[in-house]
């Protein structure tokens, strides 16, 4: 189970062309070019994980394919249409690295939002299905204040994934956890992603992260990000700790953090 | 003795203005006529409580029908001007305008407008409470979460799903401050329009009171007046801490 | 430039809103849609501008900005006095508290006796401006005092900072914002507080221009004055608004 070969033919789910991106600053003449004529796709059921020095654009790359943004030159493609189409569908699930939830509703009613928002009512047994493979069952009725930090990274995971995406799009999700906490909810999503392999994009700042999750992980350059480094991961899933203390893990890691390396001065 | 010094910690203020006033009577020989000491206004309050209850409960539903119209017409229109960017355009130098015109110099004005009766003064607490909620309403419609307008737009939200699921209990605990606020207001502009327009309530008979030298029943109305107002905000606080830690 | 054509936008589309507003007024008072007391935008400024009522309008207006003004100051330096006070002496605090939140309940109509009273008739105008102003500058400096951070507040400590230096140089200037924004709310509340002391027989004023035109039908003259207590509400708001975005440039 390596590579490409499981992925659909029938050609990629997300697709970037040529795309440029530069933002008007009041004050300032030119503004900021954070994207420049980058292009990617991303195949149905992959997962590809996105690394890159701080303010490269990671983050706007991401809200370009989730219809947030637009782009200033080039073109950006989910499931072969516009973005817009599939938020209006309600195809995405996202989760940003500030959580997001609303804190006035429990964990129940902030998993179960998705489906209000798309006009369809709760599907409570997979809600509750949801709630326990995240491992939060004991909160149901808990408000976001009353939990600890991982536990609401879990409820904004359990939130993306609650109507069963077309595409998942992850913005460090895991950003303010600790590093044990952290492969900790690796694991756990490794096993929520496994139940349906959406397509996914993931943004991180750790290597390790990346390639313990992604298929693929693609390496950004300092600002203006263009692609620098792509790298297939070779390991089966489900991964385990061991595959982390593999040497192949370790070479690959030291071959994309070089790459990351020039960039950071 | 503890609860004593906690009393004197806590009062310490209200009871050297009782003091000071009940010295001050008894030192000057005021006739009550003139001023009267605080005993003795506690006296004119329980020989005729029915009076002040009356009167009270006047004041009371007026400023309580009022503050509720004029909450409800300041959220809406606060809505209406999320709902669009054009309308709230055009009224957002009016908003600025009028929250910083003295509020109480239109009172003559809309009384002589609609006539010297109850729905008048009703109509002028709707007035004076108005502008809290809708400044209050409009900036809490739109102090939401981090990144949930970012979610509400790529999980497809509807405008209307937005505007109840998000703007609207977002703005919670802004409207719990304008309901503070409003309710401090409410009762004062109250009395001050039956004041005015000597129809019922509080803030006539303190007029009526200190015309006809009744400086005792003056007082005491006052008294009672401060003591809703107080209230009032007592419990309007209460509710807003409730509010508050509900929605945030 | 996106954002400075926004910028015009609003601009426009609020003017547009005032020409909208003023017009509606116009038209209201001229074909006499809310009766005889809603008069035209254009009597109420052809009896601003005569001249033969400018000496009327000049008392008025200099009689309620000075009580006014008395007022301001006095209450100010009042609700500053009693905040500091209480800060530095914190037994005293929930006692300010309840007074100034007392005191702020008791009706402003029920505060002008009194001060006749206690005062003459020319001062309860100031008096009751006072205290509308003092409820407010006490509250505004109180949650200033308490808002210096407690970083800050660490690093006056190591210093070895005594209890007065800390509140003269840390405290007392971290308050400065809050007291410019209590100053602004302050003023339209003593101008009310002027307006309702003047109806407890003060010899000339807007408020009692107000009153007399309401009890004798001078609709129009009803109209000026209140437009005239407005402009005297918006040029000092204005003002204001200004001194408190300098503090703010400084302090924060
Ligand atoms: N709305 C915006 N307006 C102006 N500039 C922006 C905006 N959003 C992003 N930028 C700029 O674009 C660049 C890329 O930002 P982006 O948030 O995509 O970086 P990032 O790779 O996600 O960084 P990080 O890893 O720190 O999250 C930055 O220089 C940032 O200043
Ligand atoms: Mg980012």
């Amino acid at each position: 189970m390596t590579g490409e070969a499981q992925f659909d033919p029938d050609g990629p789910a997300i697709t970037a062309t040529d795309v440029t991106k530069k933002f008007t600053l009041k004050g300032s003449g030119d503004g900021v070019l954070a994207l420049q004529e980058l292009s990617l796709a991303v195949a149905t059921g992959e997962f590809v994980a996105l690394l890159g020095p701080s303010g490269c654009g990671k983050s706007t790359l991401l809200r370009l394919m989730a219809s947030l943004d637009r782009p200033t030159t080039g073109n950006v493609t989910v499931c072969g249409e516009p973005p817009d189409a599939i938020a209006a569908r309600h195809a995405f699930g996202v989760a940003f690295q500030d959580h997001a939830l609303l804190p006035w509703l429990t964990v129940y009613e902030n998993i179960a939002l998705p489906f209000k928002l798309a006009g369809r009512t709760p599907d409570d047994v997979a809600i509750r299905e949801m709630i326990v493979l995240v491992g939060l069952d004991e909160f149901v009725s808990a408000r976001p204040r009353q939990l600890s930090g991982g536990m609401r990274q879990r409820v904004s995971i359990a939130r993306a994934l609650i109507l069963d995406p077309e595409v998942l799009l992850l913005d460090e999700p895991f950003g303010a956890l600790d590093a044990v906490t952290r492969r900790q909810m690796n694991i756990e999503l490794q096993r929520i992603w496994l139940r349906d392999q959406i397509t996914t994009v993931l943004v991180t700042h750790s290597v390790d992260e990346a390639i313990f999750l992604a298929d693929r992980v693609l390496v950004l350059s300092g600002r203006p990000g263009r692609i620098i480094l792509e790298a297939i991961v070779p390991f089966d899933r489900p991964r385990d700790r061991s595959v982390m203390r593999s040497e192949e893990f370790h070479s690959l890691a030291d071959e994309l953090s070089l790459a990351l390396e020039p960039s950071e001065d | 003795m503890r609860t004593g010094r906690r009393l004197i910690q806590d009062y310490w203020g209200i009871l050297l203005i009782l003091v000071a006033w009940q010295a001050w009577v008894i030192v000057n020989q005021f006739n009550p006529i003139v001023m009267p000491t605080p005993i003795s206004v506690f006296d004119a309050l329980i020989t005729d409580p029915v009076l002040f209850l009356e009167n009270t409960g006047i004041t009371f539903a007026v400023a309580l029908v009022g503050m509720t119209g004029g909450m409800i017409i300041g959220t809406s229109l606060a809505v209406a001007t999320w709902l669009s960017p054009l309308l709230s355009g055009l009224v957002s130098p009016l908003a600025v305008l009028f929250s910083s015109v003295p509020v109480v110099a239109l009172i003559p004005i809309i009384a002589r407008l609609l006539g010297y009766n109850v729905s008048t003064e009703i109509a002028i607490v709707v007035i004076i409470t108005f502008f809290p909620s809708f400044v209050f309403a409009s900036s809490g419609l739109r102090a939401l979460p981090p990144g949930s307008d970012d979610l509400f737009r790529v999980l497809g939200a509807s405008r209307r799903a937005t505007l109840f699921r998000l703007a609207l209990p977002a703005a919670m605990p802004n409207l719990a401050i304008a309901l503070r606020l409003a309710a401090a207001h409410a009762i004062l502009a109250a009395m001050i329009a039956e004041f005015l327009m000597g129809t019922s309530g509080l803030g006539y008979l303190f007029a009526k009171t200190n015309d006809e030298f009744q400086t005792e029943q003056a007082f005491g109305t006052s008294i009672v007046a401060t003591a809703i107002s107080v209230a009032a905000f007592l419990l309007a606080s209460f509710v807003e801490r409730r509010v508050r830690s509900h929605f945030s | 430039m996106a954002t400075d054509t926004t910028w015009v936008g609003r601009t426009l589309l609020g003017a547009v809103g005032l020409v909208i507003f003023f017009g509606l007024w116009q038209l209201i008072g001229h074909y006499k849609l809310a009766g005889l007391s809603w008069p035209p935008l254009t009597s109420v400024i052809d009896m601003l501008t005569d001249a033969s009522r400018r000496p009327l309008f000049g008392r008025a207006v200099s009689a309620t900005l000075s009580s006014t003004g008395m007022g301001y100051l006095s209450g100010a330096c009042l609700g500053l006095v009693l905040a500091w006070s209480t800060h530095l002496l914190p037994p005293m605090r929930r006692g300010g508290d309840r007074l100034a939140a007392v005191l702020n309940s008791v009706p402003s109509i029920a505060l002008g006796p009194i001060f006749l009273l206690l005062l003459s008739r020319d001062a309860a105008p100031a008096a009751v401006a006072s205290v509308h102003v003092f409820f407010i500058v006490y509250v505004s400096v109180t949650s200033g005092l308490a808002s210096a951070s407690t970083a800050h507040q660490d690093l006056f400590s190591v210093f070895g900072a005594g209890r007065f230096a800390r509140f003269r140089r840390l405290e007392m200037p971290s308050a400065l914002p809050a007291l410019a924004s209590g100053l602004r709310l302050s003023w339209p509340a003593a101008l009310i507080g002027a307006i309702i002391g003047e109806w407890f027989g003060a010899p000339r004023g807007l408020g009692i221009l107000i009153i007399n035109a309401m009890q004798n039908f001078q609709i129009v003259l009803l109209w000026c004055a209140v437009f005239l207590a407005v402009i005297a509400s918006l040029t000092f708001y204005g003002l204001l608004t200004g001194l408190e975005r300098g503090i703010y440039g400084r302090f924060r």
